[in-house]
């Protein structure tokens, strides 16, 4: 009988090398890199890049719908579109889309036992998920709402106001929807019904609910940058931008912590 | 920390035991593991040494549960689990010599072979990521320079993947869970040989699967479990006789099938027997192998010409009942 191990065997004796001790996960440099890679690299779907491209021509075309208009207060007609459209539809369900897939995917198709099985830090390998996903959505999302803006004709402010908001608005997003897609199995339809019903309606109806959804600050940003009054938007620059960047630290913690918990299939 | 390795701040001599001293490198003590009504692992204990242990056991035993439980997948309900003296969920860094190839089939499809195992391999932080990944699969005979994507590879070769993700890291604990399942029989013996000459290295090796011959391959250390119970524990003989002692019932064809019977019976070589028509009885005996070596010398003595002897109830899954209902 030939070996199948071979020389290797004698080279490497296995089985007598120590057990590391207890808390050593942190010496595995790469990974945070390696598992970015392959998350990105899992989120390129034709289906995906698709729908996201038709919303962000949509979110152009509508914007040289109104700078065609010639309107008498541009500013304010661009600030609304931004709003109802941008930070109301296609920020919050593009990072859907991407961010609760991350880790999502992977349990679905029973694939995160061999992230799970490795000596990697699972806040790591949140922070990798969030990361990747914000990688996308930055540029899916600021760049057509940035040329929408642009288009709409309400000036520097605007367009600066815009990128802002869209920005805040994927961090945070991105760390909460990948909790998501985590924790439920059906995360696209949680995630939703909390565009939908949460921030949609609920959060119109008392100020508490308004200030526990993201759309309240990235529309204050847009609000404070051009001085046009939007509803629910009565908050400071400084909270506006902070507090959806501090949401989505928060959730990547969070997921680190229930990745650790969590029983893999 | 041991008390000399705290005093001399050097090598920890307490996680290198398992060579200096005979400590199990697998422990399992009254081990249960629910889920909502379904009882998958009940109260299961036994120690595990270096070599190769298959796990046997029909479907839904809860062999899969068992190998997740050891390495650290899911949590016990009740009972404890150490891997070279340690919980696995507990300590993550025991995960550096855990290797396990999980039952699906899945793995990442968008990466390439060599990817995929490189990546455990960077993700193990191990110093050679790129030589390990090679020489993994070279282990199992794949080539590391093939471009094609997971997604395209066969279920046999997907299977040799899931195993050289699972020892490209070097680990002292490889847990495997049917591993054999789509591979050819040349690779099927490949595979079998591989697992023995690392369980000749130390490594504590632990294969799960329903097949009795497979089980017989793999060595002589078997855990039996059914019904979520570790049934019988041993060396593969004593097990195999263990389910061969009981009793049997087999269909005997031949040209006179009633006198062969009546002869047998006057021998003591069945307990009962049963006509089914003018060709063929079923018999029912206790031992199985006497039988077996007896039934054509007596055929021959009385001038019956035996057609056929088919094992009526030898499929697995009595076997497994037989075992679980002894007292
Ligand atoms: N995640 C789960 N949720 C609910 N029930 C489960 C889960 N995993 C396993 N079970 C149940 O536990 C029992 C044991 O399952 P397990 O997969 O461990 O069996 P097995 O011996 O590996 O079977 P097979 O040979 O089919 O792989 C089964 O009844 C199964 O339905
Ligand atoms: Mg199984």
């Amino acid at each position: 009988m030939t070996a199948v191990l071979g020389s290797r065997a004698r080279v490497r004796p296995w089985s007598r090398r120590p057990v590391p001790r207890r808390g050593r996960t942190s010496r595995t440099p790469g990974a945070f890199a390696a598992i970015y890679r392959l998350m990105l690299r899992n989120q390129a779907s034709i289906g995906r890049v698709f729908a996201v491209m038709a919303l962000g021509v949509g979110a152009i075309l509508l914007g040289a719908a109104v700078g065609l208009q010639h309107t008498v207060d541009p500013v304010h007609d661009g600030a609304e579109l931004i709003n109802r459209y941008g930070l109301t539809i296609l920020v919050p369900v593009v990072t859907l889309v991407f961010s609760s897939s991350t880790l999502g995917d992977l349990i679905d198709d029973r694939t995160l036992v061999y992230l799970w099985l490795r000596p990697v830090n699972r806040l790591t390998v949140a922070a990798a998920a969030a990361g990747a996903a914000m990688t996308i959505c930055l540029p899916a999302v600021t760049v057509p709402l940035v040329i929408c803006a642009a288009l709409t004709g309400g000036g520097i402010a605007l367009v600066g106001g815009t990128a802002v908001a869209a920005a805040v608005g994927v961090v945070g997003y991105c760390g909460m929807f990948v909790a998501l897609g985590l924790r439920f199995k059906r995360a696209l339809v949680w995630g939703l019904a909390y565009i939908l019903l949460w921030e949609g309606y609920v959060a119109k109806a008392s100020k508490t609910a308004s200030r526990l959804s993201l759309r309240a600050y990235t529309r204050s940003v847009v609000s404070q940058y051009t001085g046009v009054r939007l509803d629910q938007a009565g908050l400071t620059i400084v909270a506006a931008v902070l507090v959806p960047v501090v949401v989505g630290i928060v959730f990547v913690l969070l997921t680190g912590r229930r990745l650790k918990k969590t029983a893999v299939d | 920390m041991t008390a000399t390795a705290a005093r001399t701040g050097a090598i920890d001599l307490g996680a290198i035991g398992a060579t200096l001293e005979p400590r199990p490198m697998v422990e399992a003590s009254g081990v249960s593991k629910w889920f909502g009504d379904v009882v998958a692992v009940s109260e299961v204990s036994f120690t595990l040494g270096a070599g190769v242990t298959a796990l046997l056991g029909p479907n839904g035993a809860g062999k899969s549960t068992m190998l997740r439980l050891l390495a650290g997948l899911v949590p016990p309900d009740r009972g404890e689990l150490r891997i070279l003296g340690r919980d696995p969920r507990a300590d993550i860094a025991v995960l550096r010599r855990i290797g396990l190839v999980p039952q699906q089939e899945t793995v990442f499809d968008s990466q390439t072979a060599f990817e995929f195992v490189h990546m455990a391999g960077v993700l193990h932080g191990i110093p050679k990521p790129d030589r390990a990944a090679k020489q993994a699969l070279a282990l199992v005979e794949l080539e590391h320079r093939d471009p094609r994507r997971l997604s395209t590879y066969s279920r046999g070769m997907r299977q040799r993947v899931k195993v050289a993700q699972a020892i490209v890291h070097s680990p002292r604990v490889i847990v495997l869970d049917e591993p054999l399942t789509g591979l050819d029989p040349r690779q099927r013996r490949h595979m079998t040989r591989l697992f023995h000459e690392l369980g000749d290295l130390g490594c504590c090796v632990i294969v799960s699967s329903h097949v009795l011959d497979e089980v017989e391959r793999f060595g002589s250390n078997v855990l039996v479990i059914a019904q979520g119970r570790l049934a019988a524990e041993g060396d593969f003989r004593a097990i195999r006789d263990l389910m061969e002692d009981r009793p049997h019932r087999l269909r005997i064809t031949s040209d006179h099938p009633h006198q062969l019977a009546g002869h047998l019976l006057a021998d003591g070589l069945i307990m009962g027997l049963e006509l089914i028509d003018a060709r063929s009885v079923v018999v029912e005996t206790n031992d199985v192998h006497s039988f077996r070596r007896n039934v054509a010398v007596v055929a021959r003595e009385i001038g019956a010409r035996l057609s056929e002897v088919v094992p009526l109830d030898d499929d697995l899954d009595s076997v497994f009942r037989y075992l679980v209902g002894r007292p």
